[in-house]
């Protein structure tokens, strides 16, 4: 490996240098082509189409604080940060995905899809696209980031309240229903529930409250915070059958769902996953026995537990239950970048200064960061990260 | 040998000594450093036998097409000098080849069959022809070998000089028969793969029966031919406690009954349901193409595993049957 950090040559890395620079790459590479490879002025999703293959467009900072307050992942967030600017770059299965999306019958029952492919491929940014895209189309959106985190690593496990045998993730689940909250504040007002719900002796809910209180009460209350989790899951899923509003289910790393837990008892016994309060529900929700939406989801070995780190096909990652309780889902493949998006994800670096290497805008620089990153987004990303 | 050297070294003293007696007459530049008399001589002048120089190898005299089986009759250990092949074994030093085989022991150590060429063993065959039987001239292809003797028994027998004929190996008998030379309906493969266990080999379809329980080759062969019997007639039977066989049992997924069925069932029922169309019952939603199909996928994907194929087949009949475009 030839290359080395010049630091005397690139100085300023801020928003201002891209006009001076500009030139400076102008001069070097075709005109007016770096931008229109890379970037497409489409910022909705809903338009997004075949001609738009490989190019990023711009997430706006109000739909990140709201539909993405906790789904992106960390690498990306990073980036976010450091560019000042949020850019997804439209890609083929997430392509598909919306084509199936926008010719849904909603009076079907849910379809489900399932994202698999291997480590760094870009399954959960597909995972956001869609749920951009279905947010900006005013679904409710019920977006849980990864669901390995609740199998896993929980300091305080309660016994559940509603159910004996079940456990509570007091911490984790009032978490995500904050996030639940601001990623969905209009609808929290206009849905009711529909039954009464008694927290304990002294608070209740009435029937025909509106859902918001009931997401107030799990934030307030820690110890219920399960139990709201549950109550929210089983009123969408009632209500959305009647065509108010449009669901969609994603869930992250849903393999977790039927996977093991490294989680115990007091006396060190094993906790299965179905004996978790979240994850029953959770199951409960990705079953296609409702109409009204559709489910996204993706399985991950990132995170998973006992599983080998070569595993990428759904059914070594999801098992026999899994595969058995998914049946029938429709199972799309990311796959590494395609040349044009790799051209186009180098334009978008160097557009943003990020490769500070003089080599990086040859085509010997391009070919050798081909070659070591072998088109893998995740793997081009950590290489980039260096330069 | 060390006698040899000790004797050496004493008889080298008197040697030098009488040497440097003689070193005013020598003069230096005509004094041998070692001294040994002239080559020729045998017979040495100090009373010990010396060693003649070596003769050049054998291999210097054979012609190219000499009988080679008279140079290596038995099995006999590895002899540089007799065999004329420059062969070289072991590992090389860095920037070296191979060792030599004069003098290398790696090549001593190994077993070789020097002593079995093919013209060797052409020739075993002519002197063992006479004590042969004509093979039977209607069997002639390896097929009609196997259907009219489906089952082949190997055994070994061991010839040694020794103080005892017998040899403990010779007792142990291989039984090898195929599967489908057998009269097994479904059922009765099935558990009889199961209760032999290893010994079926999948992909041959081959049952293997090794005994050597018995301390006779006779005997055990009779035993082989006995459990061969035992398990035909049991795997035939059905006892009461196979009815409770259930799904984890199974070698391969069955598609009737399970999981997959019903979920898809519910989902056409609800499909239907949304569309007002009820007409259909269970069994006709069952027997469409699509099902059909989609059942093909679910079975392959679950025997063989996850692959392009399977999934991308998978993918195409699930989107065939929610009606996906």
């Amino acid at each position: 490996m030839t290359f080395e950090l010049d630091p005397g040559r690139f100085l300023h890395i801020g928003t201002q240098a891209p006009q001076c620079l500009a030139a400076h790459l102008d001069n070097q590479v075709a005109t007016e082509s770096p931008r229109a490879i890379s970037r497409t002025s489409e910022n909705d999703p809903a338009k997004h189409g075949e001609q738009h293959e490989g190019q990023h467009y711009n997430i706006s900072f109000q739909d990140l604080k709201t539909v993405f307050s906790h789904g992106l992942p960390p690498r990306f967030v990073m980036q976010v940060k450091t560019f000042n600017e949020a850019c997804l770059m439209v890609r083929r299965p997430a392509l598909e995905l919306l084509h199936y999306l926008k010719n849904t019958n909603f009076a079907h029952p849910a379809v489900r899809y399932v994202f698999y492919g291997e480590k760094g491929t870009g399954k959960t940014l597909s995972l956001c696209h869609s749920i951009h895209f279905c947010a900006k189309q005013d679904w409710l959106i019920l977006h849980i980031p990864d669901a390995h985190l609740w199998v896993k690593n929980c300091r305080d496990l309660l016994q559940s309240t509603y159910n004996k045998q079940r456990f509570d993730q007091p911490l984790e689940a009032s978490t995500w229903l904050k996030n639940f909250k601001t990623a969905n504040e209009h609808f929290l007002s206009q849905i009711k529930v529909q039954e009464k719900y008694v927290w304990n002796k002294r608070e209740s809910t009435e029937k025909g409250s509106p859902l918001g209180e009931v997401v107030e009460q799990g934030i307030m209350r820690v110890r219920n915070a399960t139990d709201a989790v549950g109550i929210v899951l089983k009123e969408l899923k009632r209500q959305s059958s009647s065509g108010i509003f449009r669901l969609l289910v994603a869930v992250d790393g849903v393999n977790a769902l039927w996977g093991r837990t490294t989680l115990k008892r007091e006396d060190k016994s094993p906790i299965a996953p179905e004996e978790l309060a979240f994850i029953y529900n959770l199951r409960k929700m990705v079953k296609n026995d409702w109409q009204g939406g559709a489910i996204v989801l993706t399985v991950s070995q990132t995170g998973s537990l006992f599983k080998p780190r070569k595993a990428y096909l759904p059914q070594e990652l999801l098992g026999k239950e899994g595969f058995d309780a998914l049946d029938p889902f429709i199972p799309i493949l990311v796959s590494n970048y395609n040349p044009k998006e790799f051209e186009s994800c180098i334009h978008y670096y160097l557009e943003n200064n990020w490769l500070q290497h003089e080599k990086a805008h040859t085509e010997e620089g391009k070919k050798e960061l081909l070659f070591l990153s072998n088109r893998n987004p995740g793997q081009l990303e950590r290489l980039c990260a260096y330069l | 040998m060390a006698a040899a050297r000790l004797s050496a070294s004493l008889v080298l003293q008197p040697r030098a000594r009488t040497l440097r007696a003689f070193s005013t007459s020598v003069s230096p530049a005509t004094r041998s450093p070692r001294p040994s008399p002239s080559t020729t001589e045998r017979t040495s002048r100090y009373g010990r036998p010396l060693r003649r120089k070596a003769l050049p190898p054998r291999t210097e005299k054979m012609a190219v097409d000499q009988d080679w089986p008279s140079v290596y009759p038995v099995a006999a250990p590895f002899k540089p000098s007799a065999v004329p092949l420059p062969v070289r074994m072991g590992y090389p030093v860095k920037r070296g080849v191979p060792m030599a085989k004069e003098g290398n022991l790696e090549l001593l150590k190994i077993p070789n069959f020097l002593h079995l060429t093919p013209v060797a063993i052409k020739r075993h065959c002519e002197a063992l022809k006479d004590f042969c039987t004509e093979w039977p001239a209607a069997l002639d292809s390896d097929e009609k070998c196997r259907k009219h003797f489906p089952i082949e028994i190997d055994t070994a027998g061991y010839v040694s000089a020794g103080p005892s004929v017998r040899n403990p190996k010779a007792r142990v008998v291989t039984l090898r028969v195929k599967l489908s030379s057998l009269n097994l309906d479904d059922h009765a493969k099935k558990k009889l793969i199961k209760l032999v266990g290893d010994r079926y080999c999948k992909s041959t379809d081959v049952l293997t029966i090794k005994t050597d329980r018995c301390p006779l080759k006779r005997q055990n062969y009779d035993y082989a031919m006995y459990l061969l019997t035992v398990l035909y007639h049991e795997s035939w039977k059905t006892e009461e406690w196979e009815k409770t066989k259930t799904e984890a049992d199974m070698e391969e997924y069955v598609w009737k009954d399970s999981s997959s069925e019903k979920n898809i069932l519910e989902t056409l029922l609800q499909i239907k349901a949304a569309e007002k169309n009820l007409e259909l019952s269970k069994e006709e939603l069952l027997g469409t193409e699509e099902v059909e199909e989609y059942r093909k996928s679910v079975v392959s994907l679950k025997n063989e595993g996850d692959n392009e194929n399977t999934l991308s087949q998978y993918k195409e009949s699930v989107k065939r049957l929610l009606n996906l475009t």
